[in-house]
């Protein structure tokens, strides 16, 4: 066995156009790890350290054996870019970037894992990743009695493709919008124009796709004069406020839940109905830590009469632990075991919390799929779904 | 215009879809004032009375070389009945037999041929054949480029077997091939049985790619045992190796004809339809109401399996005990 | 062993939604996505899998235009050696005879143990052009292969049958396997071997360079339409347990319980 390595510095630049720059600030402290949401799955040890030694040294993902090569694969697509260990690492090394890097290359060969492929596939021909037709993505609103926007309106309300189409998740729609229309914010929603934000296969590599999507989204939101936009998601949020902004002057975004602290504290909406249930928040990663918005979604579920808020306690706002789902790792078929959403839900069920209250579609999905394999009891919600509850 | 049919047979019974190739054959013959010569190589270990019925004619070549299908041989017995043919269709299914045969022997002879269609229809003169195309959601009109001689092969189960009463005549004729030495048939394989022969069973709850994800087979399966019924699956379920291949409904797994098929997350690819076709009652279950699987069934529920199958099975149980 | 896998880049449709283009004679594509054909993929592993035995050289083709050749690379990072792409102003509308022709025009001056095809492909569906270039090439052939022993010159494979059965038959070599999906598990490609196949010079020839001035077409769609409604299922309505329950019944009537 060679004990000589050769540093590939091809492979290593190729990384670092693709935005692994990162790679020469790190020092292998391993903190990095420890602040993994993987390093609480017992059975999953996830090196995130090794990442940037291995591209400075171009030695990565360069096994040409078949079954090491899947292995090296599979590691790499395990990231679900919650960027907990950005927040610790003591140089700002952003590792998912870096992994994004890789991942770029990857995509583009078409060498990695199918679930995510089709995933891409989906939302590149059909706008959804779900892949059902364009055509429905209105559905949802039909007996609202929600208007399509016009450039009067205050608000354009981007619902999420999962709500928009998921049986379960179109409840949040659906809530969102009576909490609106009950408050009488000015707001419509595009439709069949618009199409998914790509943030989730953006950072699973899809870049191409992601720029399209963008292209074609602003296209829309110039067309129709949009000038706030409303979001159920907290990945859209992230890419239209830190993303498309750039491409998209006097665009302002918000996340529902700072529109209904908004309206709660200005008095336009009264939650009166009780909801007599012990409540325990999860940050979601997106929203909290990489958007800081933390005492908007506290306030909302405060406000309403006889809820008991719990927090997770030392995995709480910036510390909250990842649900899995980012990354596209709603779509990803861990063995069950290796599941990130299972430890944040006993996590969630040692606080004695009937209710997991979440503030993003993915976040309702993962945990719903962790209570169901676990055959626990604990219900999840929506915010927008225990606040329109109460104000029945 | 003579029309010729390859009759397909296996293991000495002649398959089901050479009753349907001869039905399409009369039909053509008699729009184009023609006979259907049936071609039956290396002989069947049955009566051939049902064959009679349905052909003008059986050109039988006997020869033990010939018993089992090998498209080479099968290609060497063909050609000379056909190369000095000036007008003709030439019928083959489009199976395992005529995917393997019917390309190379239209090269040979310098034929068009248009594969695995579900429909020929004569139009201003033209001959077209319908053909699926993007997975079966798009249908072609594909006609010839070359008149006069034409091979078709016809997708199993897309048309109906008819009975003529017809009297064909017998005529034997002496094989033309030799021994070759570079396509030897050695045996049949049989796929290993795991415990569960699917097509015995009267009930079958088939579940597709609408389940998403491995953990949610069972709650198909306890669907499955409320009924008395087995669980099966369409290709994908077996590609992904959540459920064995003898558990697989269609053309490269089991065909099966049980009284009730309960087709759960399955959209209803015709790979997957041609194996379930011969079901009594087909229910489905999908969220799409434009799966195609709906034009096969009896009855549908259009919504979310994962909140439908879970109460169909409590009110199945219900009744039972009722 | 020297393998030649001849690959085709067609539109993902299996989970995409498909119109018919104002034309009426082809689909509209903008929106959809391109990848390599999966039963050509699987032909691909398969070669990669015999080259890890016997060791030689494996040569891609496909016919199509630029765009094409990134399936070819994908290709080169996965295993293979070489790759050509054959393209013209006058290939239009090839059916699968044509397209043997072409391929057939290339491959007749390459020395090769094995071609591997994929045995349909994905779009058009054809099944054609695997035996069709075997009998311009006057090699054996076999469809629909679901394994391959090669041992002496013979390949005994395993042909997929209906109902689940398989057929064991001997081809002399050199011979054409038309390969059937789910023969294999398709490896990934390395970094490494995607940046050796990014800078790979692949050959590139036209009409004039194979002697191929026409390919010759012998089928032509006349139209493309979405398939007639035939049989409609009888919709049952209501919530989950109200439509549950309904059929519930209608099962117990037909005596099924």
């Amino acid at each position: 066995m060679n004990s000589v390595m050769t540093i590939n510095s091809e492979i290593r630049e190729a990384i670092i156009e693709e935005g692994g720059i990162d790679v020469y600030k790190c020092y292998q402290c391993g903190k990095c790890m420890s602040a993994c949401p993987w390093y609480m799955v017992e059975n999953v040890v996830f090196p995130t350290y090794r990442i940037p030694q291995l591209v400075r040294l171009g030695a990565i993902m360069t096994s040409e054996e078949k079954e090491e090569l899947e292995k090296e694969v599979t590691e790499i697509y395990r990231c679900v870019g919650c960027e907990n260990c950005v927040k610790f690492c003591p140089r700002g090394v952003s590792l998912p970037d870096v992994i994004r890097a890789i991942r770029r290359i990857l995509v583009d060969y078409g060498s990695y894992p199918q679930e995510l492929k089709s995933l891409v596939t989906r939302i590149k021909s059909n706008g959804n990743p779900l892949g059902e037709p364009r055509s429905k993505r209105a559905d949802w609103a039909k007996s609202l009695g929600v208007d399509k926007f016009t450039s009067d309106m205050e608000f354009v309300y981007f619902p999420c493709c999962m709500p928009a189409y998921d049986t379960r998740l179109k409840n949040i729609a659906e809530s969102t919008v009576k909490i609106l229309k009950h408050a009488g914010v000015s707001f419509g929603i595009i439709g069949e124009e618009e199409t998914c934000c790509c943030e989730a296969i953006r950072r699973v590599g899809a870049e191409k796709v992601y720029e399209e999507a963008k292209k074609s989204n602003i296209e829309i939101f110039k067309k129709l004069g949009v000038r706030k936009i409303l979001v159920t998601s907290p990945h859209c949020y992230t890419v239209f406020k830190n993303d498309y902004k750039n491409d998209y002057d006097g665009f302002e975004v918000y996340h529902t839940v700072e529109i209904f602290y908004k309206l709660i504290k200005e008095g336009r909406i009264k939650p009166k109905k009780s909801i007599n249930k012990r409540v325990v928040y999860h940050d979601p990663c997106t929203l909290g830590r990489q958007n800081g918005i933390y005492d908007e979604p506290r306030e909302v579920l405060k406000s309403i009469p006889n809820l008991e808020l719990l927090e997770i306690e030392n995995f709480s706002r910036e510390f909250s632990l990842c649900c899995g789902g980012g990354s596209g790792g709603v779509f990803m078929d861990w063995p069950s075991g290796e599941r990130i959403g299972d430890v944040r839900v006993k996590q969630a069920i040692d606080t004695g919390a009937d209710i997991l209250a979440v503030a993003c579609p993915y976040c309702l999905m993962m945990f719903e799929a962790s209570v169901k394999t676990m055959e626990e009891e604990i219900e999840v919600k929506d915010i927008s779904e225990l606040l329109a509850e109460a104000i029945e | 215009m003579k029309i010729f049919v390859l009759v397909e047979h296996r293991q000495g019974k002649v398959r089901d879809i050479t009753y349907e190739l001869l039905t399409v054959g009369r039909e053509l013959a008699e729009k184009f004032n023609g006979e259907v010569t049936a071609l039956l190589f290396g002989g069947v270990d049955e009566k051939i009375d049902r064959l009679k019925k349905n052909a003008h004619h059986i050109i039988l070549v006997e020869d033990e070389k010939l018993k089992n299908f090998n498209a080479e041989l099968y290609q060497k017995a063909l050609v000379p009945i056909l190369k000095d043919e000036k007008s003709y269709i030439m019928l083959i299914g489009h199976t395992a037999f005529g995917i393997d045969l019917a390309p190379a022997l239209a090269t040979e002879l310098d034929v068009p041929i248009s594969t695995d269609c579900v429909g020929i229809q004569i139009e201003d003169d033209n001959f077209i054949t319908i053909r699926q195309m993007y997975g079966g959601k798009l249908n072609a009109k594909v006609s010839f480029c070359e008149p006069g001689r034409y091979i078709i092969t016809a997708r199993q189960a897309a048309f109906p077997a008819k009975d003529g009463n017809l009297d064909g005549k017998v005529i034997s004729m002496p094989s033309p091939v030799g021994e070759i030495d570079y396509r030897k048939f050695i045996e049949y394989v049989e796929p290993p049985i795991e415990g569960v022969d699917i097509t015995k069973a009267d009930i079958i709850v088939a579940v597709g790619r609408g389940i998403k994800d491995k953990d949610n087979i069972p709650m198909v399966e306890e669907l499955a045992n409320a009924l008395g019924g087995v669980l099966a699956c369409s290709r994908p379920i077996v590609d992904a190796g959540w459920l064995p291949k003898e558990r697989q409904v269609g053309s490269s797994g089991k065909t099966v004809k049980p009284k009730l098929y309960i087709a759960i997350g399955i959209s209803g690819a015709f790979q997957h339809l041609v194996g379930m076709k011969g079901a009594e009652t087909v229910i489905a279950i999908n969220k799409d109401p434009n799966a195609p699987i709906f034009n096969e069934a009896d009855y549908g529920i259009v919504d979310d399996l994962f909140k439908v199958v879970p109460v169909l099975k409590e009110k199945i149980q219900e009744l039972k005990k009722g | 062993m020297d393998i030649i896998v001849c690959i085709k880049r067609v539109p993902e449709t299996a989970e995409a939604e498909i119109k018919v283009d104002p034309n009426g004679k082809d689909i509209v594509k903008d929106t959809l996505n391109f990848d390599i054909n999966e039963a050509d993929n699987y032909a691909l592993e398969e070669a990669v899998l015999l080259k890890e035995k016997f060791g030689g050289k494996i040569t891609l083709i496909s016919v199509g235009e630029e765009e094409c050749e990134h399936i070819l690379r994908m290709g080169l990072a996965r295993g293979a050696d070489d790759a050509i792409r054959i393209t013209d102003e006058k290939f239009s509308e090839l059916d699968g005879f044509a397209t043997a022709q072409i391929l057939y025009s290339v491959i007749k001056d390459i020395h090769f143990d094995i071609i591997f095809t994929g045995c349909i492909a994905t779009d058009d569906g054809y099944s054609q052009v695997g035996p069709t270039l075997a009998e311009l090439l006057g090699i054996p052939h076999a469809t629909l292969v679901t394994s391959i022993e090669v041992k002496g010159g013979i390949a005994r494979v395993h042909r997929e049958l209906e109902a689940g059965l398989l057929e064991a038959v001997d081809i002399k070599l050199p011979a054409l396997f038309a390969v059937q999906t789910g023969i294999n598990k398709p490896r990934y490609a390395s970094l490494i071997a995607i940046r050796r196949a990014a800078s790979k010079e692949l050959k590139v020839l036209s009409s004039k360079d194979i002697g191929l001035e026409e390919p010759r077409r012998k089928i032509k769609i006349e139209s493309l339409f979405v398939p007639p409604v035939t049989k409609r299922a009888e919709i049952i309505e209501g919530s989950p347990p109200e439509a549950a329950a309904k059929l519930a019944e209608i099962i117990k009537e037909k005596g099924l319980l």
